[in-house]
């Protein structure tokens, strides 16, 4: 007897775990331009990810493929997807956001556009500009100036903020597609009240203005500019738009309510030139406001598409989560349809505390309770807040860590100075480079040596430091005259002291002048990381130092073409005290890495959301808080008056702002409850962790809710 | 269950419109309030998503407000915090202006820097103007003190300090900016040099601010009021969410907190003040005035209504209080006279069959002493009447209240010398100062770790949940005594080569104490490898350790932030400078604002068989079973008399000025375009202070149920008897004398 096995091809496999709504869109025709819409949970992107490996499938060359999303960390299912693949032809994908790209595209056709676009040195390599970088030029361009004239004298915002708003608005300005010499005239005739206020939109257009003539004047480019060149000038001509229609035969948009009307101008131009397009648009999303997000320029894109599709049933929630969302959306003034008739009660876990560390225990031991009891994987709990702080953070993970529990923290930047390991090293730096006259601190020598010396504890370290710390230069181990004082040391940490005084103390006196990212790589991996250093083994220490030498590197070659304008610049310095001042982050791709890792994950709650992942149960700590509700709230931009739907010369009001709030609210629980399976559980303090009582609106609406509940008789 | 008696039954039946209530102390306005706030709560629609908004002076006070109307709304099964909200004056303005703060000119994350921090900067920035213009002081300081190197630099720049303070401080009350004042001072015809001197601080402090994105406390009240005026459709918002305004303690308003609530009330709308214009306190130069209360209960529009019965006090005691209300109505000043420091209505018993019966009288429990003690003879004369009666009665309740923080702490040294247990409610509480002082030792030690004295505090810290064990006690002052006398301390902590553990606890303790000092090596070793975190960081990981109770991690927590935010503003602070910040806190050298709510939330009954040492200040809403009033002399409670000495008037500043006075009356006349004339304002400031004080006198009888002492020393030896008490004494002997020779009745 023959037995015949019917094989499946990948493909098929694949849409065996499709619905048959997803499993229509996907068998649209290969040539067809598809507008995909619905809500969170109904499997939109993995419609998007099959229907890439459906064009790989069917023999599309992958570089004429274009995934385009607002942000990149939108794009990792399709990174997961494709990485999983065979290899197929024609490259690779190509993926992109709008600051990608664009970047790309000046840096190709750079010699084309530069004297038409105004840079002074039309002849010369431009430079783009990270925005640490940004800050640092600020401070060069514009500090003077702010200091000089007393600009911003009303307003009460350090100078960090105080330039990265002004940042702020000339990217606004770039995405939504204005002209930067308008800034100030469209936040002021929105304005309702105070000259004073008018003032500071005065001087914040002057400072922009000045950025702008200061980056034309050094070739410098800050994302609005790079984005006003790609724009207005590479896109215009026939080259670029060749190579990039010639290129981009087949484009995947996911989230595309989540990008800026730059990036959708450009999109619509394409999708005239492309031979495919799938487009994917979450109805109720659009949370990258303040970063120019606007669905309502997105929306216009559906027009361009020949097939329009919808999906709407949820592949994630039950009935008592869905009557949940719809129940507070609805509170609020969102509408939603089809949300059923079910009590929403048990999705709901609510527990008061009084003070804010009760709550963080609370949510540990609620935390422990789910893994340990009901076998729920970490990976499937999230505990969101409007911000994390520091100390809410390490609350939480001194929680979990004491339980067993593993975790993971999306924390997008943290200042390098906060880590030990950078600060050490930037301690050693300071005793290696006496020149700059800026000697480390006493504690600060003994922390360094702690960290760099493996074994040495704050004890020792302190007796060494109080005997050799002398006038900025670390003395051998030799100096301590008294043979007890060397045996409370003990030799073995006496001679590891010796090797790293020794070896400072010979770039020292050898008068190096190292460039400041060798200088660190040379003492991490020429000593540091060697056996019997604190960094040896320590994979955290390690990967802060790499990001240090990544980042101090970066700044370097950022910055080296200044030499052309200033001989005596000492980069070295001046990245010193950027780091000082905060201004580097340590948030080199490396983390990111490290997040993928399994755990519990702890984020602001639209960093959850913009990963788009559902999971069994959430946490949302800190309910009273109002920033579950508000906008940012930054006096120098706006990101409503200067988004493209805003009319010139209507005034935002008060009822604005609460409209707004209820609405951006009421679509966060929606958007929430759509990507939780199971329940919800509310962290709430009558204290916040600063001693305040919060009242904001999630806890109102909360309230609301338990209200209707109790009155009816049915006590939550 | 709360059963209102008539009077409080009249303030109860509000439903709405302007109403405002004039209440005596005892007279339960706190329980009244909380309970009108339940009731509008419960008559409030189910739909309706409006707030009771409850405003009151402190933050103790906002606790016990929150507590009471949470038990109300638990019961109906809500998250606390549920249709109102408390808030202080600071707090509702964080509220206001946390709302719109782009429209006062802030971002989202402004700061608000605490006392201390805004003492520092105006400290700096005085400093820096003192070095600018060092001929300045020839101009104020007493022909004696000019050639004199100390007074010129140091003690000109603690008075220039103080005046700024105040000058500053009543800028922003009148809501005029450092620009504002410049404008004035260049049309004003004539020369105004401290207005001139100041305005050039404040001008310098408030770039300091801006610089650091930060507002101080009097800034978030200006503010407020700001964007209520700028933002008409944010301030209708307002209006509509806060259906009603109940205000406690409305005799310390300031002019700035009824405009913000008048504006927040608006036209028609739903205002209740309570409060007690004789127990206004906190008005010294300030825009508070109690007149301003009685005026709006006295208003056409304004249901004003009376508490006048108290349960608290024996009759006699209320019967003194009163005595001192008469007494003032014919004050032998004019000018005090004129100002009603106190006024009617007089306190009255409850009525029969009250919950709260007055206790029985014994009008030999009122002592008013004539003795002219020394300071320290009072001292000692207190305390032991302290420690005979607290042995009578273990379950009683006694206070001992001092005009001034530095009276207090010289009282509690004689308490402990004596034996006498006592608890100290000076600038924080003693349970906050406990938490602050056990992290401030480890702070110490790991700044110092090779430190065995330390260390061996640390080790305290670490057995702080034994330390009421009769048992445990030795046990711990053995080891700890054993670890002070280690030499190298590493040898324990980190040991490599030798162990000291190893070496001599094992012969000397046995195995007990042995594992416990291995139990404390290992938590003491990774505290010091956690001892390089950030500092908030650290301040959390230690107090996972060491404490249990969930005030004293919170209280743990508000320290991290507090160090956090030093350390942003100070990047050179390090271990020994946090541990010396905390040590300041312990040791009650400085109030800890910003603490949770709990702070100053006092209550006298969890204290019996122990005497409270506080001040006046804060034994405001408080009673005690006992109480004594001490240094009622003319130097603390003066009169405006010839041989009285005034707080504000430096000896060594000419012609008995009051720097801070004169400033303010600089700025009076600049804002108003009036004329200035020197020495004016000094004399009038001595009218408000005799005013003040002979509130606070008040407040402090007050303060006793059945029993009451007041005595008075000679301070430095000139000081003299309170006028006001002396009356009092001669009325009070008068009235015994009376009775005395009344004919026994059938």
């Amino acid at each position: 007897m023959i037995c015949r096995r019917k094989l499946i091809t990948p493909a098929q496999k694949r849409q065996l775990k499709l619905t048959e709504a997803q499993l229509t869109i996907l068998r649209a025709p290969l040539n067809a331009k598809v507008w995909l819409e619905g809500m969170a949970g109904c499997g939109k992107t993995t419609v998007g990810v099959n229907r890439v490996l459906r064009l790989l499938e069917r023999g599309a060359p992958a570089e004429s493929i274009l995934i385009f999303v607002p942000q990149r960390s939108m794009a990792q299912p399709y990174i997961n997807a494709l990485r999983g693949q065979q290899a197929y032809r024609g490259g690779q994908v190509w993926l992109q956001t709008i600051g990608s790209l664009s970047l790309r595209m000046v840096e190709m056709f750079w010699f084309l556009v530069a004297a038409e676009a105004g840079f002074k040195r039309p002849r010369e390599l431009p430079n783009f500009l990270s925005l640490e970088l940004v800050q640092y030029f600020m401070i060069r361009a514009i500090e003077p100036l702010v200091d000089e004239r007393d600009y911003f004298a009303s307003v009460r915002i350090d100078r960090p903020r105080l330039y990265s708003q002004i940042v702020d608005n000339m990217n606004k300005a770039a995405l939504v597609g204005f002209p930067i010499s308008e800034i100030g005239s469209r936040l002021k005739s929105a304005l309702a009240s105070g000259v004073e206020q008018a003032h500071i939109y005065d001087d914040a257009q002057t400072c922009a203005m000045a950025f702008r003539e200061y980056c034309l004047a050094h070739n410098l480019l800050d994302f609005s500019l790079q984005l006003e060149v790609f724009r207005d000038y590479v896109w215009a001509t026939p080259q670029a738009r060749a190579y990039l229609r010639g290129r981009c035969k087949h484009l995947i948009v996911d989230g595309v309510e989540e990008d800026n009307p730059a990036s959708h101008l450009f999109l619509s131009d394409l999708l005239t030139t492309c031979e495919s397009a799938l487009i994917i648009y979450d109805r109720d999303a659009g949370f990258r406001r303040f970063l120019g997000a606007d669905p309502a320029s997105a929306r216009r894109l559906r027009d361009s598409c020949e097939l329009k599709a919808t999906l709407d049933e949820t592949l994630v929630m039950g009935a008592e989560m869905t009557a949940l969302g719809a129940e507070l959306a609805a509170h609020l003034g969102v509408s939603v349809s089809g949300e059923g008739d079910a009590d929403p009660r048990p999705a709901l876990i609510a527990e008061a505390q009084r003070y804010h560390p009760e709550m963080v225990d609370w949510v540990a031991r609620q935390v422990d309770m789910l893994v340990n009891e009901r076998d729920a994987s970490p990976n499937e709990i999230v505990i969101l807040a409007p911000f994390l702080s520091d100390v809410l953070r390490f609350g939480l993970a001194d929680g979990l860590a004491r339980r067993g529990i593993p975790l993971r923290s999306h924390r997008p930047s943290r200042a390098l100075r906060d880590e030990p390991a950078a600060r050490t090293l930037l301690t050693l730096a300071r005793l290696a480079h006496p020149r700059w006259a800026m000697p480390p601190t006493d504690f600060d020598v003994v922390f360094a040596l702690m960290t760099a010396i493996k074994d040495l504890d704050l004890v020792r370290a302190k007796l060494l430091t109080e005997m050799l710390y002398r006038r900025g230069r670390l003395l051998p181990f030799s100096e301590v005259r008294s043979t007890a004082m060397q045996e409370r040391v003990t030799f073995d940490l006496g001679e590891r002291y010796d090797r790293l005084a020794s070896w400072l103390n010979r770039y020292l006196e050898g008068e190096r002048n190292d460039a400041i990212d060798i200088f660190f790589r040379r003492l991490f991996g020429g000593l540091l990381s060697r056996a019997g250093f604190g960094f040896f083994d320590d994979v955290d220490a390690s990967n802060t130092a790499q990001n240090l030498v990544d980042s101090a590197r970066g700044f370097r070659w950022s910055l080296d073409f200044m030499r052309r304008y200033e001989a005596e610049i000492d980069l070295g310095l001046d990245y010193v005290k950027m780091v000082d001042r905060g201004v580097i982050a340590n948030f080199y791709l490396r983390d990111w890495i490290a997040d993928a890792e399994e755990g519990v994950l702890i984020a602001p709650a639209y960093t959850f959301l913009l990963n788009n992942r559902p999971v069994d149960y959430q946490f949302w700590l800190n309910i009273g808080s109002e920033g579950w509700s508000r906008r940012l709230y930054q006096p120098l931009t706006h990101p409503y008056v200067l988004s493209r739907g805003w009319s010139a010369g209507r005034l935002w009001t008060d009822d604005d702002e609460q409209h707004l709030s209820r609405e951006t609210l009421g679509r966060l629980l929606l958007a929430l409850t759509r990507r939780c399976r199971k329940a919800v559980y509310l962290g709430y303090s009558e204290l916040s962790e600063s001693g305040y009582e919060g009242r904001g609106l999630l806890l109102e609406t909360i309230q609301a809710l338990l209200r209707r509940y109790a009155r009816e008789g049915q006590h939550v | 269950m709360f059963k209102p008696r008539p009077k409080q039954a009249e303030v109860l039946a509000y439903r709405r419109g302007f109403m405002g209530v004039a209440a005596v102390p005892g007279s339960g306005k706190t329980a009244t309030l909380s309970y009108l706030a339940a009731q509008l709560l419960a008559a409030m629609a189910p739909d309706e998503d409006g707030e009771i908004l409850i405003v009151t002076l402190v933050n103790s006070a906002a606790a016990n407000f929150a507590r009471q109307v949470n038990e109300y709304v638990r019961a109906d099964g809500l998250l606390p915090g549920y249709g109102y909200r408390v808030r202080t004056l600071h707090g509702l303005a964080n509220d206001i202006v946390r709302g719109k703060p782009t429209a006062a000119g802030l971002d989202d994350q402004f700061s608000i820097v605490d006392e201390r921090e805004s003492n520092v900067i105006l400290a700096e920035a005085v400093e820096a103007w003192a070095r600018r213009y060092p001929e300045a002081p020839d101009a104020y300081l007493a022909p004696a003190y000019v050639n004199n190197g100390r007074y010129r630099t140091q003690k000109w720049a603690e008075i220039l300090t103080e005046t700024a303070r105040n000058f500053i401080k009543q800028a922003k009350d009148d809501l005029l900016t450092p620009l504002a004042v410049r404008r004035l001072l260049d049309v004003y015809p004539g020369e105004l040099l401290l207005a001139e001197i100041c305005a050039e601080i404040y001008s310098d402090y408030d770039r300091a601010l801006a610089y650091r994105g930060a507002v101080d406390f009097q800034d978030l009240i200006r503010l407020a009021l700001k964007v209520l005026r700028d933002e008409s459709d944010y301030l209708a918002s307002l209006q509509r969410k806060w259906v009603y305004i109940l205000e406690d303690e409305a005799q310390d308003s300031s002019r700035l907190q009824e405009d913000i609530l008048r504006a927040l009330a608006g036209e028609g709308g739903n205002w209740v003040r309570v409060g007690d214009p004789n127990q206004a306190i906190f008005e010294s130069f300030t825009t508070a005035d109690p007149k301003f209360l009685r005026e709006f209960i006295a208003a056409d529009a304004v249901d004003g209504r009376e508490l006048p019965n108290s349960g608290r006090s024996t009759r006699s005691i209320q019967q003194l209080a009163n005595q001192l209300i008469a007494w003032s109505l014919l004050h032998p000043q004019r000018a005090i006279r004129e100002r009603a420091p106190l006024s009617k209505p007089f306190i009255l018993p409850t009525p029969a069959g009250d919950p709260q019966p007055n206790p029985a009288d014994d009008p030999a429990a009122v002592i008013l002493s004539a003795e002219a003690y020394s300071a320290t003879k009072e001292g000692l004369m207190v305390t032991e009447s302290c420690k005979r009666w607290l042995a009578q009665n273990p379950e009683g309740t006694a206070a001992i209240l001092a005009p001034r923080n530095a009276r207090g702490a010289e009282i509690v040294k004689l308490l402990r010398q004596a034996a006498v247990p006592y608890v100290e409610n000076l600038n924080s509480t003693s349970s906050t100062r406990a938490v602050v002082g056990a992290l401030a030792r480890l702070l110490a030690y790991f700044a110092d770790p090779k430190n065995a004295s330390k260390l061996a505090e640390v080790y305290r810290v670490w057995r702080r949940d034994d330390r009421d064990d009769p048992a445990a006690v030795a046990e711990i002052k053995r080891a700890a005594d054993a670890l002070r006398r280690i030499k190298t301390v590493e040898d324990l902590v980190a040991p490599r080569l030798t162990d000291w553990l190893e070496d001599i606890i094992v012969e000397d303790e046995g195995a007990d104490a042995y594992q416990d000092l291995l139990a404390f090596r290992e938590r003491v070793g990774a505290w010091l490898r956690a001892a390089e975190m950030p500092i908030d960081q650290l301040i959390l990981t230690i107090a996972g350790d060491i404490f249990r109770d969930a005030s004293e991690i919170a209280t743990a927590h508000m320290v991290a932030l507090h160090l956090a935010r030093l350390a942003q503003t100070h990047p050179l602070m390090r271990l020994p400078e946090f541990a010396a910040e905390l040590y300041e806190i312990a040791d009650n050298r400085r109030r800890f604002s910003g603490l949770s709510d709990d702070e100053g939330q006092f209550d006298p009954d969890a204290h019996k068989g122990k005497v409270t040492v506080t001040t006046l200040h804060k034994a405001k809403g408080l009673e005690w079973d006992r109480v004594y009033l001490i240094s009622v002399n003319n130097y603390d409670f003066p009169s405006a008399e010839a041989n009285d000495s005034f707080v504000g008037e430096k000896w060594f500043i000419r012609d008995n000025l009051n720097l801070s006075a004169e400033a303010l009356a600089q700025l009076k006349a600049l804002a108003e375009g009036s004329a200035y004339c020197e020495g004016d304002a000094s004399l009038n400031a001595r009218i408000d202070y005799a005013a003040e004080r002979l509130r606070l006198l008040y407040v402090g009888i007050t303060r006793a149920r059945k029993a009451l002492t007041i005595s008075w020393n000679t301070g430095r030896g000139a000081a003299t008897e309170a006028t006001p008490l002396l009356a009092l004494r001669t009325w009070l002997e008068g009235e015994r004398e009376k009775e005395m020779t009344r004919e026994p009745q059938p």
